[in-house]
């Protein structure tokens, strides 16, 4: 009887050290400073704690996962909604939260707009917008999954199983804990799988066009073209 | 931001016009009436039935509906309350995988919930929802009700109007029944668990018996201080300051105080009769009882007959929309058969829609969820024109139902909806009826609108979502959970 060629045998590669999933759950707090101008608004910005400017950036994306278009940060979403600045609201719209490590330089990207915005336009300063704008706080818990990967396969598994709370614990807000223009996805896929090359591509996802879910399937088809090559 | 957006320009130039002269005579018209010698008071209100409609080309059927509409007078038994398994459907299981962790290292730590009233009333909703869903996580859970008598009952209703901004007349007699009964529901209530909520402000002085050795309190304030008596609100902030957090349900809300305050938004139970999923048969049969001509869009306000509500406003929105857009307007609500100024705001819709056959008004009884529920889920656009407001949870049970929703910017709303996002803000009559008529003649809009609604109302106003909150709330105060860490 002939015997079936042998197929070489592909397993997956192995992780020196796992990958565990891990959740975000946040407590709001309600902040002290309520700006009624644009004016406050930046003095407001100033002297507001570190926590309620990742709240209005950072946090808000997470909150507002399922927007794809219209919704950059809460700033923005004031001046153009409550004050009718739409130039500003523009401005502060095109703030990609993933271009900074830390809250403090976000601060003062954010003051430097309004301020020269406020420069060019005397008037908007003090005019009163719709509504106030009130600084809140978010306060975040990282709460542990049962996902954990060893491998390409089981790091797409539980891409696939977690929350989507834990798409922006790992993908967005991981940049302020890493001090590092990058996400956990891709750190450990570059230092425990070897594959810089898709760690990269994760990198290069637009996260401001589309949902979260959608940010979720577009990792994942980076990652499954990983195990189609392998 | 990334489009431009010609419309809305459009409604805020509405907004500063003509429409805000418009809504301040209607403020002005609502004072007046507030006044206890209104024209109207003691007049009998006409019955629904009562209303002639004029010749119009409707199926008799419909019109016979509409006049005789048919409500259902009988109660329905209480509904059993829902297991956190039963959410999973809805939530999935991450989330409730989440909870569950959560609520691990609080097992065993105990609760007590003391609130004013076991049943009617908001707050006590809450409650018999919440309770058998952390007593269900393990967490012993009980709730107490303070007690009174008449005398403080009506010093605490004195004090709810008056830390809402309306007039009082704060007498030293009037502390002293206040006192006098939180000290005897004090020595007859024991305080011995490790955290303890104390919901609005009539029980808010038992935290008079916080011990330094144990258990944590938080004072859970479901009413809107923005504006309070300044008399009565100096008299209550020095119990307030006391507690070890507060809760509010919109930044707006809030006063300054020492402690820190956290935002829990009202949630809704996605599984109760108002809410849950509802078989198309029912909302056709609900339509039908009602005369509604599903083949129509229909424009719904949900609301008790109170001016602060603006059902005339709404009825003069609606006018507006129908001389672009055949449609019909649902004005269904209470109060009208129990509280005299019910009555006369709902004789005042009456008069408002005249004859106009597409204006279907019904006065509902209390246990009416079921119907509600099919009403809001019939609807094409579903409007929450407040003058006033706390959180319109009427805008949530719109917004989870995946509807657009067109709402005052008002109170807590302005938090329940992003402008253009998950939902529109209105300032005035005009304003309102130029986003239903722009949601009618743009279904696609209206119906991302819709969805991102529904994931808004999934995402931070569901009971799963507040449970979740109560849970991290705990572990935070018990020092259990430090922000940032891992748990």
């Amino acid at each position: 009887m002939a015997t079936a060629p042998q197929l070489p045998i592909t397993r997956p590669r192995w992780a020196r050290s796992p990958f565990y999933f891990n959740s975000a759950s946040h407590l709001l707090r309600i902040g002290r400073e309520k700006a009624t101008t644009l004016q406050e608004l930046l003095e407001s910005l100033r002297t507001c704690p570190e926590s309620s400017i990742f709240q209005h950036t950072f946090q808000t994306l997470a909150e507002h996962h399922f927007i794809r278009e219209g919704f950059s940060n809460d700033f923005s979403h004031w001046a153009f909604a409550s004050c009718n600045e739409v130039e500003l609201a523009e401005q502060l719209a095109a703030i990609d939260v993933r271009e900074f490590t830390f809250i403090a330089t976000l601060r003062e990207r954010l003051i430097h707009i309004i301020e020269t915005y406020l420069q060019k336009n005397l008037r908007a300063a003090t005019r009163v917008a719709m509504e106030p704008f009130y600084l809140m706080a978010s306060d975040l818990v990282v709460v542990p999954t049962p996902y954990v990967a060893r491998n390409l396969e089981e790091f797409a598994d539980g891409l696939r199983k977690v929350s989507i709370h834990a798409i922006y614990y790992h993908f967005i807000d991981a940049r302020l804990r890493l001090k590092l223009n990058t996400n956990d996805f891709s750190v450990w896929l570059e230092k425990e799988l070897d594959m810089g090359h898709a760690a990269d591509k994760l990198n290069r996802i637009d996260i401001y066009t589309s949902t979260l879910e959608g940010v979720r399937r577009s990792i994942l088809k980076v990652v499954e073209t990983e195990m189609g090559r392998a | 931001m990334k489009e431009k957006d010609p419309e809305w320009k459009t409604a805020v130039l509405e907004k500063n016009g003509k429409a805000g002269e418009n809504t301040q005579e209607r403020q002005k018209k609502i004072k007046t009436a507030e006044k206890p010698a209104s024209h109207n008071a003691g007049q009998p209100a006409i019955a629904v039935s009562e209303r002639r409609f004029r010749q119009t080309d409707l199926p008799a059927h419909f019109i016979e509906r509409r006049m005789r509409p048919r409500i259902n007078t009988q109660q329905p038994p209480p509904q059993a309350p829902p297991r956190l398994e039963d959410y999973e459907p809805i939530i999935g299981k991450p989330e409730l995988d989440e909870i569950r962790f959560l609520a691990r290292h609080l097992r065993g730590k105990t609760v007590k919930m003391v609130n004013s009233t076991a049943v009617g009333g908001g707050v006590a909703e809450i409650l018999n929802r919440l309770i058998p869903l952390l007593t269900e996580l393990e967490i012993p859970t009980r709730w107490d009700v303070i007690t009174g008598g008449n005398d403080f009952f009506e010093v605490t209703k004195g004090f709810h109007n008056a830390l809402q901004g309306g007039e009082y007349n704060l007498t030293q007699q009037i502390k002293d029944i206040f006192m006098s009964y939180t000290e005897q529901n004090r020595q007859r209530m024991e305080f011995a668990e490790d955290l303890f909520v104390i919901h609005d402000p009539q029980p808010v002085g038992l935290v008079r018996s916080k011990s330094q050795k144990r258990g944590k309190w938080i004072w859970r304030c479901h009413v809107d201080l923005s504006n309070p008596h300044p008399g009565v609100w100096d008299f209550l902030k020095p119990m307030v300051e006391q507690y070890d957090a507060t809760i509010f349900s919109a930044p707006a809300f809030t006063r300054q105080l020492t402690g820190p305050q956290y935002l829990f938004y009202p949630s809704i139970d996605p599984l109760s009769e108002k809410n849950k999923d509802l078989p198309e048969e029912y909302v056709n049969k609900v339509c039908d009882d009602f005369g509604i001509d599903r083949s129509r869009p229909v424009i719904t306000q949900i609301s008790r007959f109170d001016r602060l509500k603006d059902p005339v406003g709404v009825v003069e929105s609606y006018k507006l929309v129908k001389k672009y857009v055949d449609c019909q307007l649902v004005l269904a609500g209470g109060g009208a058969s129990d509280d005299p100024e019910g009555a006369v705001v709902l004789q005042e819709v009456m008069e408002a829609a005249g004859d106009d056959p597409d204006i279907i008004i019904l006065n509902l009884p209390p246990w009416s969820a079921l119907e509600i529920n099919a009403l809001q889920r019939a609807s094409t656009v579903i409007v929450q024109k407040s003058l006033k407001e706390g959180f319109g949870l009427t805008v949530t049970e719109g917004l989870w139902k995946e509807k657009p929703v067109v709402a005052g910017a008002v109170g807590g709303i302005p938090t329940q909806i992003v402008h253009k996002l998950t939902g529109v803000l209105v300032h005035s009559v005009e304003g309102c009826a130029y986003q239903i008529r722009y949601l009618l003649t743009h279904p696609e809009f209206a119906a991302q609108m819709g969805k991102n609604g529904r994931e808004h109302a999934k995402e931070n106003f569901l009971i799963t979502v507040n449970l979740k909150r109560w849970l991290l709330l705990f572990q935070v105060l018990l020092g259990m959970a430090k922000p940032n860490t891992v748990l």
